[in-house]
């Protein structure tokens, strides 16, 4: 028992990383149904950039979150004014978003190849293997605090979301751009916003996968093709509800181990999206129609 | 409508032309990882070529029956792609017709480059493949200088058993294994447990797998916890290695012994986990500089570091030593015809820098260099001490892992 | 669209045009002959059958990606089933390697109709989603999977079994011919105006009777099995197949890239996406291979900005400049939907254009 025990608190934590890799491409494509093939890449490029600030300014990556979050958010907004805005909008736009965000992101992975070689690198803190106890068990003190950062990173969101003026033209927008304008709001001010935060959220994830995981021009990949299962698994209806997918998943993947040989527990993530997407469109909660 | 029909077949290929004339230059056709994932690996193979190629040509050339002939390498970038080796070499080989070729890095690319060479009938040494698979397929003109994986956990199942054998670790001893799911992991699996058969005095309680750039081990790792192993024996990429490691120590782990196969003596490993992170983890790699204190390797440590400024890693050594193979036995040959190159290589036994200090193709084993890995253990004073196997070892290596209490 | 038909004349079937079935077959002779009559050195004549097998596979990939328009960024996992059921059939059983092909791809488009009728009742991004979970799925599976594939150490096929790379440039020549018969069978007859009604609107192409889930579930079969064949023909072709290169995630991208950039839709598109593909590939990244990713997504992104129809596009609205109209036929043929193309008024809706080997007709 004690050994569940210590595999849910180990998944409980690993989602906290989950949801923060997801919440960004799932914000993008809840409002403007284009799906953000380069968020692997804004990933990657944000673990180089801590990883840069880090070794070359000697500044903690959990202190550069804002810094590397605002450098994103510009990124993002340029990316929208400079390219996706010219994507039709609708169904159509849907496939064609992913095949020129994907384009932007092989420039991405060739320009980190640039500058930085292949090779693989990693942020270690003093505090890299530094442990904490829960329940009984040690864990390691980055999960922990990438977990709590998550946390209030949902907490930020749902606030922004729901209480600010910003944040429910975005919903607004969300619901039926037609009338948004109607009501003045500025809906491509809106998109642009929408694809900053989305990508400043990529850049989060990507400092917090510095602390965590060794990197190259090539990861993000794995962590794109998770995204997209927790944003099916949650649903697009809200922010806790890729929360709740990313709970899913981690689950999914640790508990998995009881049931197939742990090779294939890399494979349950994908198996889950496939089956969700059949059997269920609007993800376990049943929000939006797919269309 | 006649589907299988016909394919006309090739006219002529005239592959023996070079039979009898010693050329002006010999070429020597190779493609690397030069950009790409595997970029830095590459580089260093490409030093050791290099430093092969110019001790030759510094001696004015290599002797080819009496005749001094330069010898010029022509490397390829292949990026790591498979399909992208195997056309390069298809073109180096049958359009700029070069005389024999060094191989890429990266099994599985080496196994399907080896393939072209086959098909052509030209002598193709490698330093760059280590599965055992590349060499049981029969073929014949294949030969590397990299010996197989499985001897990697032998050898350190060797030292570890000298440790049981000196009471030090319990008898029968708990081994768990944990694996990459790659041809590598899967030989230095199979190592493990023909070992522990073997012996019969290891009980291999965990034996899983995983998929490459994990983000979480907890489950793989509170089984060996479970387990109670006294062995923590893994094979992982430096990524896996790190992120792994990192939780096995978070979660306050510790084995009697730790491996991390070839892993955990390098500097990104100390820079990733610390040194403390890395005492007394066990290691094992196909050469080390520590060997190169007297005769052959010494001369070798010293011309490389002349040459590049660094001291030179199992890499340079192993793609050394596949140049400078493949250049005796053109001079053995006293040709460039490709049979009679062939040849000598198969019947090739020169004096080595390699552990074991000769270097031979055994034909038992398909081409395929076998020789003791040499197993290193870190310190904590920053030191990787060879332990095994004992002719060369540079220091006593610590068993059980004193870090871990009871 | 039928030809005159004398009672001593050979009768075509509806949908082929003698001018196309004429300029197939002298395209067919000449690329037959031409390696026979003037040697095109080993490399070059290997590079070129390879290439064969990108358009084929380019163009079975298109058949759902262009002619049914939901995109597949998994088609690697029939690439792998179709290459690793032959290896598999070749090495342990010893068939002749057309026999391994054709059972490896009818296996492939089965296994492509196990996930895909399921799935294709998804639209849009979503089904590519999905298709990203099928192809990662199937490559972790297939990598576990040592019986079979031989796990990550691979499948080898003896060597001197089967053609040899000389040779497979004319098997590779068929298998495009076929495929090229079939992409214009599927465009010019009944399916093809069934696949255009259904990529315009779903609900309203049920409506009058045509009933979507069958011809989807025809289209994907058949692109499957090609590319299971073209599987196989990799395999004979490299003689050594692994699980993570047959089945990656790049392997499925390059499908969609020698669509895509070729010309989504159309035949001449992948053929020229593939040779575009295997020119980077072996040229260009030759002098500068540091770029080939940036390439490939400044290529990306052009084409989806600017000219959705790849480089097909490029080719028509050349041939518009020089004033060559598209023929009636072929026009109301085309299948550049709405649905595809960008909402730009620039847009020539149902102008298909050329769609063989060698230009406008």
């Amino acid at each position: 028992m004690g050994q569940v025990l210590a595999l849910a608190v180990s998944a409980v934590l690993l989602a906290g990383f989950y949801a923060s890799m997801a919440y960004g491409l799932g914000l993008i494509y809840g409002v403007l149904r284009v799906v953000n093939l380069a968020h692997g890449g804004m990933i990657m490029a944000a673990a180089y950039l801590s990883w840069v600030l880090f070794t070359r300014f000697s500044i903690d990556p959990y202190l550069a979150i804002p810094i590397v979050m605002v450098v994103f958010f510009f990124i993002g907004v340029a990316m929208y004014k400079g390219l996706v805005r010219f994507l039709p909008r609708g169904a159509a736009g849907g496939v064609q978003s992913l095949l020129l965000l994907f384009g932007v992101w092989l420039v991405i992975r060739n320009i980190a190849y640039l500058l930085f070689t292949g090779d693989d690198q990693a942020v270690r803190t003093s505090y890299s293997t530094a442990s904490v106890r829960i329940f009984g068990n040690s864990y390691s003190l980055n999960r922990l605090l990438v977990f709590v950062i998550s946390l209030v990173a949902v907490a930020v969101l749902q606030l922004w979301l729901s209480r600010t003026y910003t944040g429910k033209a975005v919903r607004a927008v969300t619901e039926n751009s037609d009338s948004s304008t109607l009501v003045g709001i500025d809906v491509e001010r809106v998109y642009a916003l929408t694809f900053g935060v989305g990508t400043a959220l990529a850049g989060l994830a990507g400092v917090l996968a510095s602390t965590l995981f060794a990197f190259n021009p090539s990861f993000g990949s794995g962590e794109l093709l998770k995204s997209f299962v927790i944003i099916v698994l949650g649903g697009l209806g809200s922010v806790v509800g890729i929360a709740v997918g990313a709970l899913v998943l981690a689950f999914a993947e640790i508990f998995a181990i009881y049931v197939v040989p742990s090779y294939l527990t890399a494979a349950v993530g994908f198996v889950l999206l496939v089956v969700v997407l059949v059997v269920r469109p609007g993800g376990l909660f049943g929000s939006k129609v797919l269309r | 409508m006649v589907v299988v029909g016909c394919a006309p077949s090739q006219s002529s290929t005239d592959t023996s032309k070079d039979a009898g004339t010693v050329p002006d230059t010999i070429v020597i056709g190779s493609t690397l990882p030069l950009t790409g994932a595997e970029s830095k690996t590459g580089g260093r193979y490409k030093q050791g070529y290099e430093l092969a190629f110019d001790e030759v040509n510094t001696a004015g050339g290599l002797d080819v029956n009496g005749k001094k002939v330069k010898v010029e390498l022509k490397l390829l970038d292949d990026t790591s792609d498979q399909a992208k080796a195997v056309n390069l070499a298809q073109r180096l080989i049958t359009s700029d017709k070069v005389n024999a070729f060094l191989g890429t890095y990266s099994t599985s690319l080496v196994e399907a480059q080896s393939t072209v060479a086959e098909q052509n009938k030209i002598p193709y040494v490698n330093g760059g493949g280590a599965a055992t698979s590349i060499y049981t397929k029969g073929y014949k003109w294949i030969f590397g200088t990299l010996a197989p994986v499985e001897n990697l956990a032998t050898n350190e199942m060797e030292w570890i058993d000298q440790q049981q054998k000196a009471g030090k670790l319990p008898k029968p001893a708990k081994v768990a294994i944990v694996w990459e799911n790659t041809s590598h992991g899967k030989d230095f699996r199979k190592g493990i447990q023909d070992f522990a058969k073997k012996t019969g005095t290891y009980q291999v309680v965990v034996d899983e797998s995983f998929a490459l750039d994990g983000t979480d081990f907890s489950a793989v790792l509170n089984k060996v916890k479970a387990a109670n192993a006294d062995l923590f024996m893994v094979d992982a990429h430096l990524p896996d290695f790190i992120t792994m490691h990192r939780q096995y120590l978070s979660s306050g782990m510790c084995n009697k012994i730790e491996t991390y196969g070839a892993r955990g003596t390098e500097a990104d490993a100390k820079k990733a986990l610390g040194q403390k992170g890395v005492d007394y983890i066990l290691s094992a790699v196909w050469w080390n500089s520590q060997l190169g204190d007297k005769g052959l390797n010494k001369k070798f440590v010293d011309s490389f570091t002349a040459k590049f400024g660094t001291a030179p890693e199992w890499y340079q050594a192993v793609s050394y030593e596949a140049a400078r193979s493949l250049f005796t036995a053109i001079t053995n040959a006293k040709s460039v015809d490709k049979t009679k190159v062939r040849d000598a290589l198969s019947s090739l036994s020169i004096d080595s820098i390699l552990p074991g200090g000769k270097l031979s193709f055994p034909a038992d084993k398909g081409g395929q260099a076998s020789y003791p890995f040499v197993v290193q253990q870190n310190l904590p004073d920053g030191s990787s001490p060879i332990v095994y196997p004992a002719d060369v070892a540079t220091g006593k290596g610590t068993a059980p892992n004193p870090g871990c209490k009871g | 669209m039928t030809t005159a038909t004398q009672s001593r004349r050979v009768r075509l079937p509806a949908w082929a045009s003698k001018k196309v079935l004429v300029g197939f077959l002298v395209v067919f002779a000449l690329l037959y002959s031409v390696p026979l009559v003037f040697p095109l050195g080993d490399y070059l004549h290997n590079i070129v059958g390879l290439t064969f097998m990108f358009m084929a596979a380019g163009l079975a990939w298109n058949w759902l990606g262009g002619y049914v328009g939901q995109i597949s960024f998994g088609h690697a996992a029939m690439f792998g089933t179709g290459g690793f059921v032959s290896a598999r059939l070749a090495v342990t059983f010893g068939l002749p390697f057309w026999a391994t092909w054709l059972i490896g791809g009818v296996v492939a488009g089965l296994y492509a109709l196990l996930w895909g009728h399921p799935t294709l009742r998804l639209r849009g991004p979503y089904f590519s989603i999905a298709t990203i979970g099928v192809g990662e799925a199937t490559r972790l599976v297939a990598t576990y999977w040592t019986d079979f594939t031989g796990g990550s150490s691979g499948l080898s096929l003896p060597i001197g079994n089967g053609p040899t790379k000389f040779q497979l440039y004319w098997y590779g020549l068929y298998l495009l011919a076929a495929v090229v018969v079939l992409s214009y069978w599927l465009r010019k007859s009944r399916i093809g105006l069934a696949l255009l009604a259904i990529k315009e609107d779903v609900e309203a192409a049920s409506d009058v009777g045509v009933n979507p889930s069958f011809y989807q579930d025809l289209v994907l079969f058949l692109s499957g099995t090609v590319v299971g064949v073209c599987g196989g023909f990799y395999a004979s072709y490299q003689a050594f197949i692994d699980p993570l290169d047959m089945f990656s995630f790049e392997r499925s991208i390059s499908f969609v890239l020698i669509g895509v950039i070729g010309g989504i839709g159309t035949i001449l598109g992948p053929a020229m996406g593939a040779i575009v593909f295997i020119v980077i590939q072996e040229f260009l990244l030759a002098n500068y291979p540091q770029l080939y990713l940036g390439l490939y997504g400044v290529l990306l992104i052009v084409v989806i900005l600017f000219e959705p129809l790849g480089i097909s596009g490029l080719i028509m609205w050349v041939g518009r400049r020089f004033g060559r109209r598209p023929s009636p036929s072929t026009a109301a043929g085309g299948l550049s939907s709405a649905a595809s193309a960008p909402d730009r008024p620039t847009a020539p809706v149902g102008a298909g254009g050329q769609d063989e080997k060698q230009g406008p007709s």
